[in-house]
């Protein structure tokens, strides 16, 4: 059901981006066409962003932990003339299904990637990269964490995995230096002994410093 | 100066724009990427590093050389790993991890045993812009990859957690700060810090050693470069309850042929190398009076133009060692070239400033061995280039007397992880070798670079004395984009097959072939000299131990922020 949600909402947002208009907002790298070395258009635009949503586990995971909001903020530059690159940091809350000794999981996930401005799904924007989701788990009140034994037991110390993304960036409204937007992220953590999935939709709210 | 063939098409490939390859996860592991033969990973602080071609029994680090002065002594083996080189005016953070670890997954409840714990890299480093000439440089670094195997004995071992933070007893944790000051004619640096260092010994167990504190200072005036090191050790096993200290003072002063020099038939360079030491409680190796001398002097004179003789040699009162070289390009075609030469490496150790004993309980395994080894290597090199391709081959013979190998006596059970004793011996018969590799490169633009290459190699002679059988053959393929003049992306496949450990463990371990991909992301801002990037080290591969009572070599990911100055 939660998948259902996720397509509709998806959908509706996705018409909603055709309706967008391209302003100078649009895109933090303003065509400079003059400009022939790729390397000058880096840095010469520079948004920062809030962001907030939800995060909607997948496959097994469905059973580990149950859908939880993130917020966070982030960055975004011009890296050439069609693309950017961009930074995100969030913070969100994990709580697991299974009866454990654990109330709940802070993760702080750093992500890292390109957003490519391609012409033919525009003015969609896909992106990618990569992704470094920390976690530290939150014990019960009087509870004792077994780090072998127990179910989340090595959640109790600092864990840090690694994994890859995709996005799809959907300008929903630019209105001068300010940006309304929707990010879809499919992640991957490269855990073990299978990957972790998550699908994480968010709205955010830019503002163009330069 | 009057190159070498093999300088030439080494420079005439290099024409090509270079963008470096794929990223090792520190300074001095650059043999993780390597293809091009041996290299079988314990951790951070010990590989067997051994070149196909290069000839002899013996791997890249084990041999002393001139260049490798400020590399670390760690037991026999010059390393890069860790390196107390300061870096250049730039902050950076780096953080990696081996790829596996639970997190959410360990929420789910499992019939079978979990995967083992994952180990994370962690950086961040600091070298301020000069002022005046002085500037100012600090670094943490901890690699606690390569950790998780001797973990439950390790543990034992030491007081604390050996390391400046986590949990994970990693193989090395640095910590370091220290000023230098450059200008056109001085470049000189003193640095001082904690460490806490894991060392793979002959007997095949890591010992413990920290640092409290190591001090190095460096001066590199004109042509002469001087370093002095000072290092407080202490060593511990506490579950034996033993204890002990070593005081340290190394160091190395080198005149190297400067450029008017390098104009002329005969170039010299000479220099000494050196340390001293002084113990006191339970220390598990030992220097032979507690000092070592180095003096060498390395030659080269070119009486042709096509024609150049190399020597290094060094000696003093308990070894001497000489390294030369022969070699001649044959005239060629101006695209082409043909280098027909000749090597020899004899000397009574091949690392002449590292220990002379080690102690496992009472017994005492003698690292040194009588005699000489004796090592002669002819080769042939042929290489052209054809508008964007350049293709070579080389081939070679080289045979080995007295090569180094380890007489063992038996192994000692400890919490079953077991340890060899015995003596460091000579094999006291010719081992030869014959080997065979040829390569293609192509290019386009500065925008891609390609590279492959095969080797073979065949060993005829006692092959199960030797510490390592080498693998026979490899193939590697390497291919660098460079999108945009700013975004690299830098790929490496490779195969290796079987290689054998003969006399580290009760039976051999066997080190099966497999397939490994490197490859590294980069985002490039040249125009603001920052750098994004990520590098997956080992995938595809399977999860192996490749070195008796090292940790697995696991899939590993590695990402790095800098700004350079």
């Amino acid at each position: 059901m939660n998948k259902l949600k996720v397509l509709l909402l998806a959908l509706s947002v996705f018409a909603a981006t055709l309706f967008a208009q391209n302003t100078a907002a649009d895109s933090v790298t303003v065509k400079q066409s003059t400009e022939k070395n790729p390397a000058d258009y880096a840095f010469s635009h520079f948004a920062v962003s809030i962001e907030g949503g939800e995060i909607y586990p997948f496959g097994d995971l469905i059973d580990a932990v149950e859908n939880t909001l993130y917020g966070g903020a982030g960055i975004r530059y011009a890296y050439w003339e069609n693309a950017d690159g961009f930074m995100t940091f969030n913070y969100s809350y994990f709580k697991p299904v299974a009866k454990t000794k654990l109330n709940g999981v802070n993760q702080f996930s750093g992500k890292v990637g390109l957003d490519w401005k391609l012409k033919y799904i525009s003015p969609l924007i896909l992106g990618a990269g990569f992704t470094c989701n920390f976690t530290r788990a939150e014990i019960k009140e009087g509870e004792k964490l077994n780090f072998g034994s127990d179910l989340g037991g090595t959640l109790g110390d600092n864990e840090t995995e690694f994994g890859w993304f995709v996005r799809l960036n959907m300008p929903i409204w630019n209105i001068d230096k300010y940006r309304v937007g929707l990010n879809a992220v499919w992640e991957e953590l490269w855990t073990l002994p299978k990957r972790s999935d998550m699908l994480t939709v968010g709205l955010y709210i830019e503002r163009r410093i330069w | 100066m009057k190159k070498s063939f093999l300088t030439l098409a080494l420079a005439a490939f290099l024409t090509v724009p270079a963008f470096a390859s794929v990223d090792a996860e520190v300074e001095g592991m650059e043999y993780e990427v390597r293809g091009d033969g041996t290299f079988l990973i314990g951790g951070p602080t010990y590989a067997f590093d051994r070149i196909l071609g290069a000839g002899g029994t013996f791997s890249e680090s084990e041999l002393w050389t001139p260049a490798k002065l400020r590399d670390r002594l760690l037991f026999n083996r010059m390393s890069g790993t860790p390196s107390w080189t300061p870096l250049a005016p730039s902050v950076w953070l780096k953080t990696g991890n081996e790829l596996g670890d639970l997190i959410y997954q360990n929420l789910l409840p499992s019939d079978k045993a979990y995967p083992a714990n994952r180990t994370p890299f962690l950086e961040i480093g600091v070298t301020t812009p000069s002022y005046k000439g002085f500037w100012v440089t600090a670094r943490l670094f901890q690699d606690d990859h390569f950790s998780e195997k001797m973990y439950s004995y390790r543990v034992g071992m030491v007081d604390n957690s050996f390391a400046h933070f986590g949990e994970n007893y990693p193989l090395f944790s640095t910590a370091y700060a220290g000023f230098g000051y450059t200008n056109s004619m001085v470049n000189a640096s003193v640095i001082a810090g904690e460490e806490y260092l894991w060392t793979y010994t002959a007997t095949a167990r890591w010992i413990p050693t920290h640092f409290k504190p190591r001090i190095e200072a460096r001066a590199d005036v004109k042509n002469v470069s001087v370093t002095l090191a000072y290092e407080d050790a202490e060593y511990m096993n506490k579950s034996k309850k033993e204890r002990g200290s070593r005081q340290e003072v190394n160091g190395s002063i080198y005149y190297q042929c400067d450029e008017a020099c390098k104009q002329g038939k005969l170039q010299i360079s000479a220099g000494l190398a050196f340390r001293g030491v002084s113990d006191s409680g339970t220390v598990y190796t030992e220097l032979e009076e507690d000092r070592s001398f180095w003096p060498f002097v390395e030659l080269r004179y070119q009486p042709l133009k096509r024609l150049t003789a190399d020597v290094m040699f060094g000696i003093n009162e308990r070894d001497w060692l000489v390294q030369d070289s022969v070699q001649f390009d044959i005239p060629t075609p101006k695209t082409m070239g043909v280098t027909v030469g000749v090597k020899n490496i004899s000397g009574t150790r091949l690392n002449p400033l590292a220990d002379t004993k080690e102690f496992l309980g009472d017994r005492t395994i003698d690292l040194t061995a009588d005699g000489q080894m004796t090592l002669v290597q002819g080769y042939a090199v042929f290489n052209d280039t054809v508008a964007s391709l350049n293709y070579g081959g080389k081939g070679s013979f080289w045979a080995e007397y007295g090569a180094e190998t380890f007489d063992v006596d038996g192994f000692v059970d400890e919490n079953s992880y077991f340890f060899r004793y015995g003596n460091v011996d000579r094999i006291d018969s010719w081992i030869k070798g014959v080997t065979a590799e040829i390569w293609l490169n192509a290019w386009y633009q500065d925008m891609f670079k390609f590279n492959a290459m095969v080797g073979f190699e065949r060993i005829s002679g006692l092959a199960k004395k030797l510490e390592v059988t080498p693998a026979e053959y490899f193939v590697a393929f390497t291919g660098d984009w460079l999108i945009n003049k700013t975004f690299r992306i830098s790929h490496s496949v490779k195969y290796r097959s079987d290689a054998r450990w003969n006399l580290r463990s009760i039976d051999p371990l066997v080190v099966k072939g497999d397939w490994y991909w490197d490859v590294t992301f980069e985002q490039n801002f040249p125009k603001y000299g920052i750098t994004f990037a990520g590098t997956l080290l080992h995938v595809l591969a399977n999860e192996v131990v490749e070195v008796p009572n090292g940790s697995h070599d696991r899939l590993r990911f590695v990402c790095t922020a800098r700004k350079s100055f």
